[in-house]
C-alpha cells in the first residue's frame, strides 16, 4: 500500500490526518460547488480530482500540507486545514476549508489553531500568512479570531487576494491572545457555553 | 521526517531504474512542461502554478490509486529522464500506459520503449490489468511510432478523455505477450 507518513494531530473534538482516497467524495462535493468560489472553484470533476491528488503530493514535495479534518468520535470529515505553498506562493500559507454542512461549530478555528501550533512548534515556522479573497468575509473573520492582521506590505499571490499575517510563535506562547483562542474553542466544544450569533466557520 | 511515498515498487531494466516520483524531479518536470516538448500532453499553455499542481497530482496519484507513473532514471544516476507507467486520473475512460521523455538528449536510445515495456509488464503482472490503452495526440508521430513498436494498435471504438480527439492505442492483451513483460524487470 502506497502511503505518505503524514503526522496525525488530535484536538479536543477533532483528528487531523493526511488526505486519504476514501475522503475524496467529500472534498469533491465542496470543490465542485459554489462554496469553492473563493478557492479557485467551482472545479469540474477532473480538476477537483487533480487538486485533491495535488494536496497529497504537496506533502511529499514540501514536507507539509493540508490535513483532512475528522470528527474524533465518528471519523466523519468536516473540511481541511493546514499549510499550503504551491509554486508562485510568496510565503507559506495557513489555509482552511469547511464543508458547508459542518459550518457554524468552530471547527475551522480549532483545526487551524492546531495546525499552526504544529508548524510553529515542530516545523520551525517563524511566521505565516493567509491569502484571502476580500469578499470572503467568513474567512477574514476567522483569520482575525486566530489573531491574524492584514499585512498591507506583504506580496499577494496575484493582486486579487488580501494577505493576513498570523501572530508569531512568541505572540501565541502563553499570551492573552492564545488563551482567548483556546477559550473560544472550548466554548464551541462545550454546548453549555456555546456563544450565540457569530459562529461562521 | 519529511513525508514521502513509501512502499513503492522499483523496476529495473537493463539500463534503467524506474522509481516513484519525488520532490527531486520537480525541476525536470517543470522545464519539460514549460517547453514545447509537452505540447501533446497538456491542454494549452500552463503557468508555473498549474504545472506545479500537475506535478503534485502525479505524486498524489500514487496514494489515490496505489500506483502511478514511475520516474525514469539511468542506472547509477538518479536524475529524472522522464516518466512512464500506469496512469488513471479522474476522467480517463480506462487505465492508460503513459510515457514522456523530458530532454532531447534522452531520445533516440530506446529508453521510452524500455520503460513502457517494463511498466506495462508491471501493470499486467502485478496490478493484474487485463487491458491497457495509450491516449496519443494524432500528430504526436514519435509516440505513435513507439506505441506501434510496443504492439499497440488504434482502437477506433474506444472512448478518449476530454473533448480533444486523440488516438486510442490498444496494447496487446497480457496473454498475447510472449514474455508477459515481467522478465523485463525481474
Amino acid at each position: 500500500m502506497t502511503a505518505l507518513s503524514i503526522p496525525v494531530l488530535k484536538t479536543r473534538r477533532l483528528v487531523l490526518r493526511g488526505p486519504e482516497p476514501e475522503d475524496y467524495p467529500d472534498f469533491k462535493a465542496t470543490f465542485t460547488s459554489y462554496r469553492a468560489r473563493f478557492m479557485g472553484g467551482p472545479l469540474n470533476a477532473y480538476e477537483s480530482w487533480m487538486l485533491y491528488a495535488a494536496e497529497i503530493g504537496h506533502w511529499a514535495i514540501r514536507g507539509f500540507g493540508m490535513w483532512m479534518i475528522h470528527d474524533r468520535q465518528t471519523d466523519e470529515t468536516y473540511g481541511m486545514a493546514g499549510g499550503w505553498k504551491p509554486a508562485k506562493w510568496p510565503e507559506a500559507e495557513i489555509a482552511w476549508v469547511i464543508w458547508p454542512s459542518a459550518a457554524g461549530n468552530g471547527i475551522a478555528l480549532e483545526a487551524t489553531h492546531a495546525a499552526r501550533d504544529h508548524f510553529y512548534r515542530h516545523c520551525g515556522w517563524q511566521t505565516a500568512v493567509s491569502y484571502i479573497d476580500p469578499k470572503n468575509l467568513d474567512s477574514i473573520r476567522l483569520a482575525e479570531r486566530l489573531g491574524a492582521k492584514k499585512d498591507h506590505d506583504a506580496p499577494s499571490i496575484d493582486g486579487n487576494d488580501a494577505v493576513y499575517r498570523h501572530p508569531t510563535p512568541a505572540q501565541l506562547s502563553g499570551t492573552q491572545l492564545a488563551h482567548g483562542i483556546e477559550m473560544e474553542i472550548g466554548h464551541y466544544a462545550d454546548p453549555l457555553f456555546k456563544p450565540k450569533g457569530w459562529a461562521l466557520d | 521526517m519529511t513525508p514521502h511515498l513509501a512502499d513503492t515498487p522499483v523496476l529495473e531494466t537493463d539500463r534503467l531504474v524506474l522509481r516513484a516520483p519525488g520532490a527531486q524531479d520537480w525541476p525536470g518536470f517543470n522545464a519539460m512542461m514549460a517547453s514545447e516538448r509537452s505540447r501533446f500532453i497538456r491542454p494549452g499553455d500552463l503557468d508555473e502554478g498549474q504545472i506545479w499542481r500537475s506535478f503534485g497530482h502525479v505524486i498524489g496519484h500514487w496514494v489515490m490509486r496505489g500506483w502511478g507513473l514511475f520516474t525514469i532514471t539511468a542506472r547509477g544516476d538518479d536524475t529524472a529522464l522522464g516518466m512512464a507507467g500506469p496512469w488513471f486520473p479522474a476522467g480517463w475512460p480506462e487505465p492508460e500506459i503513459g510515457w514522456s521523455l523530458w530532454q532531447p538528449d534522452a531520445e533516440g536510445k530506446g529508453y521510452a520503449f524500455e520503460a513502457a515495456t517494463a511498466t506495462r509488464g508491471f501493470a499486467y503482472d502485478v496490478l493484474e490489468w487485463d487491458s491497457a490503452v495509450s491516449y496519443i495526440a494524432p500528430d504526436n508521430t514519435r509516440s505513435i511510432a513507439l506505441a506501434e513498436r510496443l504492439g499497440a494498435r488504434p482502437d477506433p471504438a474506444a472512448a478518449y478523455p476530454g473533448d480533444t480527439p486523440c488516438v486510442v492505442y490498444r496494447h496487446p492483451a497480457p496473454d498475447s505477450l510472449a514474455d508477459g513483460g515481467m522478465e523485463a524487470y525481474a
